[in-house]
């Protein structure tokens, strides 16, 4: 079994994802951690390098982490092999010349195991399978980004928020917050629950809509889907599409005032309760206790 | 200019789908059918630039059964010009590589400038169909789309990359997969649903095309039962936040 994984960096160094893959392949079967490089590389850039390089090599399996721009260069690159593809994977195994993974369907509302015979191409949410015993970083293979005719990289516009803060779909820790927030000034609290935590932000869409905060902090059906270790809901109803995108989360912590909310069906804690309250007090406990208090 | 977006007809987002008996599928039977979430933003988006730039087409296009006819009825209804089915024995079971097969035949005759696809289908979660549909083109791709702006020199693109936009020009044709998107999908106008009741939506057979790879189900589950949770009311919101930081470091472990 030859396995690849499409490596994925982050201000130069790997990625979280790319080293689970890493370490989930080489329980598998023989490993290519293979990077492409070059500044700003489009998916289908991208995808042709690997294309050609995979002619050669003809891994059985090729991984990639299921952040943007891992699917974006996965489907593309499975289409230029005319291979199967199986996005956003939560588990994996090989049987009898064919991947068997664990993959959402319907906005992450069915569980589905799916099965394609090799070579196939997949990409795997970050937090699936654990680091490698002792942290090894893995060997990286680099090639040169290939062309894409037609199509060229402009510019970078920043956001101007979430900066330096760890991506959503990376994030173990995620603090979320919804319209009981009743304005974006409350994300001053947020962020500050944030930091204590070393959490990523999210949002409901109403949130969003409101333009309280930026678009890509959205969880659910048409915003990420997440599955950190923690997830903490503060004012937040919990309609089945924010439900869609975070109930496969570890833990699943919940703040409302109205104790019919929704959210409390899929909390493993809830406080029923002022989320104004909640969150300078909460912020100083969590503060004690990894303190060791 | 004219845009072709590739839609798909999938359950409502309100739906609570439900695993049919046989394990492999899901039940159909009272399922309200919509055009997928991201399809609808990017019918948004087409439509955006045709109440600016009266000259613009936009046309809608989808693979499937009769009754995916609907999904298309509506685009027209919100203000899309013209519809076009691709449809046939089995043009319901196309594998994503035979979607974007079928839809790259018809594209060679339609002649778009511009494709849009949305960044997933709401049903598979894929994502795969519109790269593939851009390979099959040989055009380039921009996934995760929130804006364009066409101009004489090409479309800028602008994809939502961690922490900001990539700004990326096409020179030519591309596909374009969508994102959620600034402005929410309008609804069809009343004077709009009158319209698209009477036009014709050409159909073009899925007969030929060629579907290399399968995904088979094996098994679909509701997610795993969550609640029993703790639930803490009626007391001291503050007291409890104290508690709760405890459990999530010593009960749950994760902190
Ligand atoms: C096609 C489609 C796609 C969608 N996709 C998404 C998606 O991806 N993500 C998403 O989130 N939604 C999505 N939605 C929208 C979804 O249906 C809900 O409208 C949205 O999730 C509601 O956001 P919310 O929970 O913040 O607001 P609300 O439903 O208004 O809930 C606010 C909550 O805050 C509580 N509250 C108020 N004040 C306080 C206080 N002081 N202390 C504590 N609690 C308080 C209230 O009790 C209430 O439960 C989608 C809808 C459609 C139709
Ligand atoms: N049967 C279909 N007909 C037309 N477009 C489709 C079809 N299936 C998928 N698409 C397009 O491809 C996108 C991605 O779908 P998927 O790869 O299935 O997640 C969708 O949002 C649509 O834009």
């Amino acid at each position: 079994m030859k396995i690849w994984v499409i490596a994925e960096k982050k201000d130069g160094a790997l990625r979280r994802v790319t080293k689970e893959l890493a370490a989930k392949a080489a329980s598998l079967g023989e490993v290519t951690v293979i990077e492409v490089t070059g500044e700003r590389v489009s998916g289908a850039a991208a995808a042709a390098a690997l294309a050609e390089r995979a002619k050669a090599d003809a891994p059985d399996l090729i991984l990639a982490g299921a952040t943007p721009s891992g699917r974006d260069v996965a489907a593309r690159l499975a289409a230029k092999l005319s291979r199967a593809y199986l996005s956003e994977c939560t588990d994996l195994a090989i049987e009898g010349g064919a991947i068997e993974a664990t993959r959402g369907m319907y906005a992450g509302k069915v569980r589905a195991r799916v099965r394609a015979q090799l070579p196939a191409v997949a990409s795997v949410r970050p937090n699936a399978f654990p680091l490698a015993e002792g942290g090894a970083e893995p060997q990286v293979t680099s090639i040169p980004a290939g062309d894409s005719p037609g199509l060229a990289f402009v510019r970078f516009e920043p956001t101007g928020s979430g900066g330096g803060r760890i991506s959503l779909s990376e994030a173990r820790v995620i603090v979320s917050g919804g319209r009981g927030l009743k304005g974006p000034e409350a994300w001053t609290q947020v962020e500050a629950l944030a930091d204590v935590l070393g959490a990523a932000l999210g949002a409901s869409r109403a949130v969003t809509d409101a333009g309280w905060r930026p678009n890509e902090e959205q969880v659910g059906q048409t915003g990420k889907t997440v599955t950190p270790d923690l997830y903490i809901a503060l004012g937040i109803s919990g309609a089945i599409q924010h439900l869609a995108g975070m109930t496969s989360s570890k833990v699943i912590v919940a703040v409302n005032k109205d104790p019919d909310a929704d959210i409390f069906k899929v909390a493993d804690y809830g406080i029923v309760g002022d989320v104004f309250e909640f969150l300078p007090a909460f912020t100083d406990a969590v503060k004690q206790a990894k303190a060791g208090a | 200019m004219r845009f072709l977006i590739c839609i798909k007809q999938v359950p409502d987002s309100t739906t609570r789908v439900k695993v049919a008996a046989d394990g492999t599928s899901v039940v159909t039977d009272g399922v309200t059918w919509s055009i997928s979430p991201y399809d609808e933003y990017a019918i948004e988006l087409a439509l955006e630039h045709k109440d600016t730039a009266a000259d613009t087409v936009v046309s809608v296009i989808s693979v499937g059964g009769p009754r995916t006819k609907d999904a298309l009825r509506q685009a027209l209804a919100m203000g899309c010009d013209d519809a076009t089915l691709v449809t046939g024995e089995g043009a319901d079971a196309l594998g994503p590589l035979g979607i974007a097969n079928a839809l790259k035949s018809a594209i060679d005759d339609l002649g778009p400038d511009l494709v849009l696809c949305g960044k997933q289908a709401s049903d598979d979660d894929q994502g795969f169909v519109g790269p593939a549909l851009a390979e099959a083109l040989g055009w380039p791709h921009v996934a995760v789309v929130t804006k364009f702006a066409p101009s004489a020199e090409g479309t800028e693109i602008f994809k939502e990359v961690e922490g900001g936009h990539e700004v990326w020009k096409a020179s030519g044709p591309a596909v374009l997969t969508v994102q959620k998107s600034a402005k929410e999908p309008r609804y069809p106008s009343l004077p709009g649903i009158m319209k698209a009741k009477k036009k014709e939506i050409p159909e073009r057979p899925v007969t030929g095309i060629a579907d290399p790879v399968k995904l088979e189900i094996v098994k679909l589950e509701p997610p795993p039962a969550r609640g029993g949770g703790k639930i803490f009311k009626d007391g001291d919101t503050k007291a409890y936040a104290a508690e709760l930081a405890k459990l999530l470091r010593d009960e749950a472990k994760v902190l």
